[in-house]
């Protein structure tokens, strides 16, 4: 659950990022966050992630009290968060395998734990014979797919997609965001930032418009609202 | 943390080395050359103070006895000059020695003995070499104040220059060693902070999925640490066999230190632990230090 009270943000350029932003998500929710760019969307994200701090305003993060949270709880919090990047961001000198299974180390997983888990997330994404595979011999969506099974892994209560089909074909987008989505059919809450309106429109969801800072539009909309054809 | 955990990180390190050995390379270099400097510039300037040492061990300082000092008076100054804790070596030197020496040293100056018959013309003294030639004012102080002494000779310019150049060298090679570790800390450093930059994605990657500090900085220490013992090695190993060679170069053949003495210079093996020890403890702390300085600024994220 992400709940933000009367945030703003201003950075030290003076620049008025978010102004007064009132926010829910409930648990299960799946979100699309969208606006031009410099609107404030990857504020909101590094506020989420704590980041960076708010000017005023407060903040609560899957149960975390972002404003009174000091820095060494912060692995804490991001534990409980997965996070898929535009550019994917895997380690290049890791396997598919490795990728997936640091977050696991990284919370200090029993071995047996860890090699089942990442075997059945691999599977999920369907990437079982890639596994001992680098991520440059892996597609753009393959390597996307990594990235998802990194962010679900560690069985987070919240996913953030920021620009997840920025780098991948259309068709591949459409298996992305369909994998978030049966991963949101678990109970997974998902807050997908994108600019990308037809796959919005195509799968529907609840909408966040930001623009300059302040939330303009927060709606629940259908999905094929528009004729593809 | 669990002991898979830790093996897991232990393990990281050592794989760290072999996936950035570009990097890993040029750190051991970098922390090779450093430990060579600074070590070779110690060695340099123990053997000076060594050499300087040598020659201090040749001074003389001759007390002239009394002439009517009975033999009992002369053993018991023998048994005071002993005693006391700056006098390396008391020798005793007889009138009729002394007499001896100097008619063999005069040969042309037959005459002059000859008229001076059975008479000598000379007193017995003891010639006495100091430990600490820093201390030598206060030693003939002390030993003025003793009976039946005549007079005290003591070679005080000789002592002076060497005190002086001694303490010149001191001053001059502390500012040259102390420049050097300095140049090599930043040296490590930036080489450090190259290598850790180098991989600053994967540093965010690890704080994005919440792995602590400490987790990310492990496997940086052991890459460090191992890189830095292992440059500790290969300077160890430079500086034994080239100092080795030098050595014989200079003392088998030619008598270039002679005037210093050949056993001024320090054979390695006088000094083999603490340079091992050194050169090992400090490889691996400047290569591990410098990890956790170059992580510290990737950390904040």
């Amino acid at each position: 659950m992400i709940e933000m009270r009367d945030v703003s943000v201003v950075y030290s350029g003076g620049v008025d990022a978010l102004h007064h932003v009132n926010l829910k998500i409930n648990d299960g929710d799946f979100a699309f966050v969208v606006g031009p760019s410099g609107a404030g969307k990857s504020t909101l994200i590094k506020l989420i992630l704590k980041e960076i701090d708010p000017s005023s305003g407060a903040i609560y993060v899957n149960g975390y009290n972002l404003n009174k949270l000091r820095r060494r709880r912060i692995p804490a919090l991001r534990r409980t968060i997965g996070f898929v990047f535009q550019d994917f961001r895997l380690i290049s000198s890791m396997t598919v395998y490795e990728n997936v299974a640091f977050v696991l180390r990284v919370v200090d997983a029993p071995p047996k734990y860890i090699k089942k888990r990442v075997k059945y997330v691999i599977d999920l994404v369907g990437l079982s014979d890639k596994a001992n595979n680098y991520p440059n011999e892996l597609s753009g969506g393959e390597m996307q797919r990594v990235a998802i099974a990194r962010a679900l892994v560690n069985d987070p209560q919240l996913i953030i997609a920021d620009e997840p089909t920025g780098n991948i074909d259309p068709e591949m987008s459409y298996e992305i965001m369909e994998l978030l989505q049966s991963i949101n059919e678990i109970g997974t809450t998902i807050l997908m930032v994108t600019h990308e309106h037809s796959l919005v429109r195509h799968f529907g969801g609840r909408i966040i418009n930001i623009n300059q800072g302040e939330i303009v539009f927060d709606e629940i909309v259908g999905g094929n609202l528009i004729n593809e054809s | 943390m669990r002991a898979s955990g830790v093996r897991y990180l232990l393990g990281k390190g050592f794989e760290n080395i072999w996936k950035n050995r570009m990097m890993a390379f040029a750190s051991f270099c970098v922390l090779l050359i450093s430990l060579l400097l600074v070590g070779l510039s110690v060695l340099v300037s123990m053997n000076i103070s060594s050499m300087i040492g040598g020659m201090e061990d040749k001074n003389e300082v001759i007390i002239y006895l009394e002439d009517d000092t009975t033999d009992i008076e002369i053993s018991d100054l023998y048994g005071a000059l002993c005693r006391m804790d700056n006098v390396a070596e008391a020798n005793f030197y007889s009138k009729e020695e002394a007499f001896e020496d100097m008619k063999a040293s005069m040969t042309d100056a037959e005459l002059l003995f000859d008229s001076l018959g059975e008479d000598n013309p000379l007193v017995d003294s003891y010639r006495v070499r100091v430990a600490d030639i820093d201390r030598i004012d206060e030693t003939i102080a002390a030993i003025e104040t003793m009976d039946n002494i005549e007079s005290i000779s003591a070679p005080m310019d000789f002592v002076n220059v060497l005190i002086e150049l001694r303490h010149i060298l001191a001053l001059i090679f502390a500012v040259i060693i102390a420049a050097l570790v300095i140049i090599s800390i930043v040296i490590i450093a930036n080489t450090t902070k190259a290598s850790v930059f180098a991989r600053r994605a994967e540093i965010q990657i690890m704080k994005y999925v919440g792995a602590t500090n400490s987790f990310i900085r492990i496997p940086f220490f052991v890459e460090g640490m191992v890189t830095g013992f292992f440059a500790g090695c290969g300077a160890l190993a430079i500086t034994w066999f080239g100092y080795d060679a030098l050595v014989e170069l200079l003392t088998g053949g030619t008598n270039v230190v002679s005037i210093f003495g050949i056993s001024s210079i320090i054979q390695f093996e006088e000094v083999a632990i603490p340079v091992i020890v050194a050169y090992l403890a400090a490889g691996t702390f400047f290569g591990a230090i410098g990890t956790v300085f170059s992580t510290r600024k990737h950390l904040n994220v």
